[in-house]
């Protein structure tokens, strides 16, 4: 389970307790009146640093900020000793027929990328770079990105040569509430809007790229319909509710925190316009990754029930043990206990439901960040 | 979820500030994105005199000097622009003309735009250094605009627009801006009423019909010109290359690829870098124009080209990428002549259809080769050959040539039709170039200028463009001026500024007499020595003087004098970089080209008698065994006493007579000399040959009238055995006071293999054995290759020996090894070139060097620099190497002269047999030439080449046979050589041997 992070919410039992009642209503009543599903607006422009191969900033409505750059160099791949060995063996295979079709799969085989060609580097103001915070962070977003295997072949240049990503990712504001959604639409947008040179040199040549910027392609072509990078989103849990974009007061009194990460599945050709009954066209989203995080909740200060208030009459618990041990069997209205345990199952699986249905969240967080102009 | 986006307007300077993106791909093969920020002003002046706005806003120098305005305000007009116009030129307009703008009788007032400028730059770099060339010259009135800095003319790039659209847009608009500037200017000051029209040059059709719809005047450089007098002249000089491309739109059908494209640079670069491919400068066989070698640096050996495909359009001097033929296409270089016009004769310069590559007859005369290696059967002595892939750089310049006359149609020579004709290059190893001019029957019999401006895959020939005419074949004007060019010889007078750095006293500058003056801190005054000159009949440029005296204990001073150029020759101001790019004084028969201006080389510098001149010393105590004691440097002013030539002072040395104190200093001279001499070759030093003759010529008319061999006598070679030690003197010391950064000259050991077939000729013919280990041992072989029956055999041989030899080079100490430094033809450990500062400008550095290693002066940081000293090394190197073959041309030139209409006999040695010929060296006349087999008799005789033994056996029409090193008698005649159109010696066999 990932570490909460967020700093210590200065809410007394009594505030947790309200609130947490509040988001166990059906429908639940969040503090700022929103829905369960609905975000927080937010501010985003891309192509903000022009060194940058691709930059992306973002701003939540609760004053958190995020800035990403990345960067491509070329970089000589090392020879891989499987591959070298396949093509022998295709070489000395003397059926000349099919000969063009295994040379096809060969390309396809060969234009794999290795993990290794991206770096990320997560910066959150007040830890240090070994921090868990931040390596946690950087391994969850990477983990996103890698998941479906099919990101790294876009940075393949011909079997000599790849691109190699620096993934530089800052945290401008104080971790406010828990930064990953934000530092991971950042870094979408960022990859969104990520050119790299044009290639001119054919084959395993060593790469020529055109001068020429305005040339240069995307890392994800626009052509390419609805392939984008993944998005991870926090959804927390209280009681049978399942309430999106969390504030930071809000996790405070979380039962259960998950990070979803989502991607969309490269479609299959002609398959996508048969279900099309909008002109719009239907993603087809695929779960790569579902974290579970340590809520903050768990290390708020429980309330004390009268029961064992003695300035209320009741009777104080000699020892700690004895208190937590009355408190576990207690469940009394209006006193705030921290959750224990873990997620339900059915919640879990009812959270990643709530995400990726059709019109579901991840749909509409995705169309607001196709919505961001580029550069 | 809403997202906002801020937007940039918002900032107040974003105005002001724009910023250009690009990739750069660096050599280490990093790629980047390159973003630079462009602030914009609005002070950038548009320097016509008309303007008075600018004048006074227009940014000023350090010390509020206002750079001159260079647009006239009477700017010349034409028919269509009778208010006068100025020019702006989009780059397509100078990349296709630039000889244009180069012309006198138009092309003034002309605005460069900053755009048009970085454009050129990256499509030509030498188009660029013109154009460069021709803003700095004040008479054109070139003025380089920067566009892309002012706020009104910049030009942002627009989603989805080229760079090229957007570089026209900038052309356009500043063109546009220019002309409103102008008209509200010229309303301003109020005093005329019509303002020069602002006319731009494009030959870019879309460019053109948008300026229009713009509302700016513009026009194609053809209909320009067409509107200029002289035009047919003109229009001969626009190049072809895009004239070309759009008829081949039209029949590209017909047209058919005749050499293989070239490859992709990224795939040469890559082919270079993991050495499947090789790159190296592509070299023309001087005998036989289909045969190209390339030396890469992966081989001791050259790899040949063959053939006109695999030589693929490369010209002499590219730089060409190519790729090893497989081992069965191995070949022996030939022992066959083949000259292109002989192979190739009627060609029509039209004809594209049908066209091959490869001749039939060119076919046979590759196939008889092959043949004959394959008969051979000895796999050993066959080279591997190469193919070219691609050209990395192309190396060509402006070529001199005349126009083939067959070439033109009975028809067109009257009438101004613009026809293809054909340019034969006087440098045989150039290709014939397809011409398209308009003025045939005029250039005819002329010497021309042309440039080559494509080669493409579908054409023969490469295709160039006529620049100018230098005047009628064989008239001296032209033809020495076409010598200067095929040599690169810079001679043009010498510019403003170079004049401004000299002294301004001229002529009546003089030593000055009061030793308080600066000029004499630190110079010793050594104008009471008795000091000589020697030096050549007739020579002005005096750059050194000798003395000597018996000192009281036995021994004897000798002092070598040298001009001391340093001191009028500042580093780094503007006759010091005329004098780096000219390298050397180029002497022709007729001409002198200086290196540094009249005053300074005939007057100021030169150590003439009787008047008291800077020099530099060198002094050294010598004993009478000629060991040196000590040496010494010295700024200092002497008095020369007499300019003897070598002639006056061997009679004076010879004269027992005459007992003055300068001929008896010039004894004590020689004899020391003749220790030297042998002490060097007994150290290894070689004594080489190369033919040698003076042209004599009428002193009015300088037109020739015999030639002589030059005649060595003892004066000779005293100044040159003290020149050697002063050289080899002030190498030691410079190169001790800086151990990196000194000038010097090495003359590296020539690799075996190059006397190889020598040492083969001489065992076979003659059993002698020539050993090259070491230049000590070369030199006593070369004294013992003797022919009692034929003194002139030892010469003979000495002269092809020298051919052998690598040639001798300028570096910089830092970047060769000491063992490195040797000068295998001096056997002289460290050696440099001090003595003629005049004539040379490695001597002018080894004077500033030497000046600042006596402490005398400070060092110059560019004498300091390795960087900039390599590439002065570099140049110099070229230049001395032009210098040379443009004086050797210029002798062959006039000897031919001489023989004019005179048929003489002589006496020859064969110095190379090919299976189809032989080539013969005369030296009375220094001459050498080829004597092809189809010139013995009137029907070629049958022959059989003994490749062996170098033997040549004729049969049929005529019977000969012609060895290596044979003496033959030759008729000497001259004939206007077909092929290059020079007047040459043509030899024809009398009879062979002497017997």
């Amino acid at each position: 389970m990932a570490p909460s992070s967020t700093q210590q919410v200065l809410l007394s039992p009594a505030e947790l307790s309200y609130l947490h009642t509040s988001l166990s209503l059906n429908p639940p009543v969040r503090p700022d009146a929103r829905t369960s599903s609905q975000f927080r607006p937010l501010i985003a422009e891309t192509d903000i640093l022009p060194g940058t191969n691709g930059s992306a900033r973002i701003c939540f409505a609760d004053g958190t900020e995020a800035i990403v750059g990345i960067k491509a160099e070329v970089e000589k791949s090392r020879p891989s000793y499987q591959a070298s060995a396949d093509r022998n063996v295709a070489e000395d295979d003397d059926d000349e027929e099919d000969e063009e079709t295994r040379r096809d799969e060969q390309v396809a085989k060969e234009k794999k990328g290795l993990n290794e060609w991206v770096e990320m580097s997560v910066e959150i103001p007040g830890f240090r770079d070994d921090d868990s915070m931040p390596v946690f962070m950087a391994a969850m977003l990477s983990e996103a990105l890698l998941a479906d295997g099919a990101f790294t072949n876009r940075l393949w240049i011909n079997r000599r040569f790849h691109w190699k990503l620096y993934l530089d990712i800052l945290l401008l504001s104080q971790p406010l509430s828990y930064p990953l959604p934000l530092l991971s639409l950042t870094t979408h947008l960022a990859l969104l809007s990520t050119r790299i040179p044009r290639l001119k040199s054919e084959e395993d040549e060593d790469p020529l790229f055109d001068d020429d910027w305005a040339a240069s392609v995307f890392l994800y072509p626009r052509t390419e319909a609805l392939i984008r990078p993944p998005v991870t989103l926090l959804v927390m849990s209280v009681g049978d509710n399942i309430i999106f974009d969390p504030t930071k007061e809000e996790l405070a009194v979380a039962e259960s925190v998950l990070a979803v990460s989502v991607g969309e599945r490269p479609q299959e050709k002609g398959q996508g316009d048969m279900d099309v009954d909008s002109g719009k066209p239907v993603r087809d989203l695929r779960l790569l990754a579902v974290r579970t995080i340590d809520p903050p909740s768990r290390l708020t200060p429980a309330g004390v029930p009268n029961t064992l208030n003695t300035a209320t009459g009741g009777t104080a618990a000699g020892t700690t043990e004895q208190a937590s041990s009355k408190r576990e069997t207690m469940e009394e209205e209006g006193v705030w206990q921290p959750p224990r345990g873990g997620a339900k199952r059915k919640l879990i699986a009812a959270m990643i439901q709530a995400v990726l249905a059709r019109g579901g969240v991840a749909e509409e967080v995705l169309d607001g960040l196709d919505a961001v102009e580029l550069g | 979820m809403t997202s906002l986006k801020r937007s940039l307007a918002s900032d107040p300077y974003a105005s002001n500030i724009s910023s250009k993106v690009y990739v750069r791909s660096t050599k280490s093969g990093k790629v980047q994105k390159i973003v630079r920020e462009v602030y914009l002003r609005q002070d950038i002046p548009c320097s016509s005199k008309l303007c008075s706005a600018c004048l006074k806003t227009a940014p000023r120098d350090a010390s509020g000097i206002l750079p001159p305005f260079v647009l006239s305000d009477t700017p010349a007009g034409t028919k269509e622009f009778p208010q006068g116009h100025y020019l702006v030129p989009d780059t397509n307009a100078l990349l296709n003309a630039m000889d244009l703008f180069e012309h006198n009788s138009a092309f003034y007032d002309v605005i460069i735009l900053q755009t048009v400028l970085e454009e050129l730059r990256n499509r030509s770099l030498p188009l660029y250094n013109r154009l460069i060339g021709l803003t700095k010259s004040e008479d054109k009135r070139f003025y380089v605009f920067f566009n892309d800095f002012r706020l009104e003319t910049y030009v942002t790039r627009e989603v989805g627009e080229s760079i090229n659209d957007r570089n026209d847009r900038a052309v356009r608009k500043a063109v546009h801006w220019y002309s409103e500037h102008l008209t509200q200017s010229v309303k301003a000051t109020g005093q005329r009423k019509i303002n020069p029209a602002i006319v731009m040059l494009s030959d870019d059709k879309d460019n053109l019909s948008k300026a229009k719809a713009d509302g700016i005047s513009a026009s194609s450089l053809e209909k320009y010109v067409a509107g200029l007098e002289n035009s047919d002249q003109l229009l001969d000089m626009i190049s072809v290359a895009k004239e070309n491309r759009e008829t081949k739109d039209a029949n590209a059908k017909a047209a058919e690829n005749l050499y293989q494209e070239y490859f992709s640079v990224s795939k040469m670069m890559t082919g270079v870098k993991n050495g499947t491919l090789h790159q190296g400068i592509f070299n023309v066989s001087p005998y036989n124009y289909l045969e190209g070698s390339v030396h890469v640096p992966a081989f001791d050996k050259s790899l040949l080209v063959l053939g006109r495909e695999n030589i693929n359009r490369s010209v002499q001097g590219d730089v060409v990428v190519i790729e090893i033929l497989p081992k069965d296409q191995w070949k022996e270089p030939s022992t066959k002549i083949i000259e292109e016009d002989t192979l190739n004769k009627n060609e029509n310069p039209d004809a594209e259809d049908g066209e091959q590559v490869v001749t039939e007859r060119e076919r046979r005369a590759l196939q008889e080769e092959v043949k004959k290696v394959h008969s051979k059967g000895t796999e050993g002595r066959a080279q591997p050959t190469a193919r070219v892939v691609g050209v990395v750089k192309r190396n060509w310049r402006q070529y001199v040539g005349h126009i083939d006359e067959s070439s033109v149609s009975q028809a067109a020579k009257q009438s101004r039709k613009q026809q293809m004709v054909f340019l034969i290059p006087m440098d045989k190893r150039i290709p014939k170039i397809r011409v398209r001019t308009r003025q045939a029957g005029e250039i005819i019999g002329k010497r021309v200028l042309v440039t080559i401006d494509s080669w493409d895959r579908d054409s023969r020939y490469p295709v160039g463009h006529f620049v100018r005419s230098l005047g009628d074949l064989e008239t001296k004007g032209a033809e020495t001026e076409a010598l200067l060019l095929e040599y690169d010889v810079q001679y043009r007078p010498f510019p403003k500024a170079v004049l401004d750095c000299l002294p301004k006293e001229g002529h009546n500058w003089i030593v000055p007499p009061s030793m308080e003056d600066p000029g004499w801190v630190n110079r010793r005054d050594l104008r009471g020595l008795q000091i000589c000159s020697i030096d050549p009949i007739g020579c002005q440029d005096i750059d050194d003087a000798l003395h000597a005296r018996p000192l009281p204990n036995g021994n004897f001073e000798v002092g070598v004098h040298i001009a001391d150029v340093s001191h009028f020759v500042k580093p780094n101001n503007a006759m010091d970089a005329e004098a780096s790019i000219r390298g050397t004084t180029v002497y022709l028969v007729d001409k002198r080209i200086d290196m540094l201006p009249m005053l300074l080389g005939t007057d100021l510098c030169s150590l003439k008698p009787y008047v008291e001149r800077y020099a530099f010393s060198a002094i050294w105590e010598i004993t009478p065994d000629a060991e040196i004691v000590n040496s010494e440097f010295t700024k200092s002013v002497i008095k020369s006493r007499e300019a003897f030539s070598y002639q006056d002072a061997q009679k004076r040395v010879d004269d027992a007579s005459q007992q003055d104190e300068l001929t008896t200093a010039m004894r004590t001279l020689l004899m020391l000399s003749k220790k030297f001499k042998q002490k060097r070759m007994d150290a290894g030093a070689l004594s080489l040959s190369s033919p040698e003759v003076r042209v004599e010529t009428e002193s009015e008319t300088s037109d020739p009238i015999d030639v002589k061999t030059k005649e060595h006598l003892d004066t000779m070679s005293l100044v040159e055995e003290f020149m050697l030690l002063a050289n080899c003197s002030v190498a030691a010391k410079i190169y001790d006071a800086f151990p990196q950064t000194a000038m010097l000259r090495r003359h590296g050991a020539p690799p075996k293999t190059n006397f190889e077939e020598l040492a083969n000729q001489l065992k076979v013919k003659r059993n002698l054995e020539l050993k090259t280990d070491s230049s000590k041992a070369l030199a006593d072989s070369l004294d013992a290759c003797v022919d009692p029956q034929e003194p002139f055999f030892n010469t003979l041989v000495r002269i092809m020996a020298t051919r052998c030899m690598m040639s001798a080079e300028y570096f910089c100490s830092g970047t060769q090894a000491y063992p490195e430094f040797r000068h295998y033809g001096l056997a002289s450990e460290i050696y440099t070139h001090f003595t003629s500062p005049i004539r040379r400008y490695a001597d002018l550095v080894a004077h500033r060097q030497l000046a600042a290693a006596i402490d005398y002066e400070q060092l110059d940081a560019s004498v300091r620099s390795k960087g900039k000293l390599e590439a002065v090394c570099k140049n110099i190197n070229v230049r001395h190497r032009n210098a040379q073959q443009a004086g050797r041309a210029s002798i062959e030139y006039y000897v031919g002269q001489a023989l004019k209409g005179r048929i003489v006999e002589e006496e020859g040695f064969v110095m190379k047999v090919f299976s189809n010929g032989f080539v013969v060296f005369v030296p009375r006349f220094g001459i050498e030439s080829l004597i092809r087999l189809r010139d013995l008799a009137d029907i070629e005789p049958e022959s059989t080449f003994d490749a062996e033994n170098y033997i040549l056996k004729t049969s049929g029409s005529r019977e000969v046979e012609v060895e290596l090193f044979e003496k033959v008698v030759v008729r000497i005649s001259d004939v206007v050589e077909e092929g290059t159109g020079k007047r040459k010696v043509k030899l024809e066999l009398v009879k062979t041997g002497s017997k």
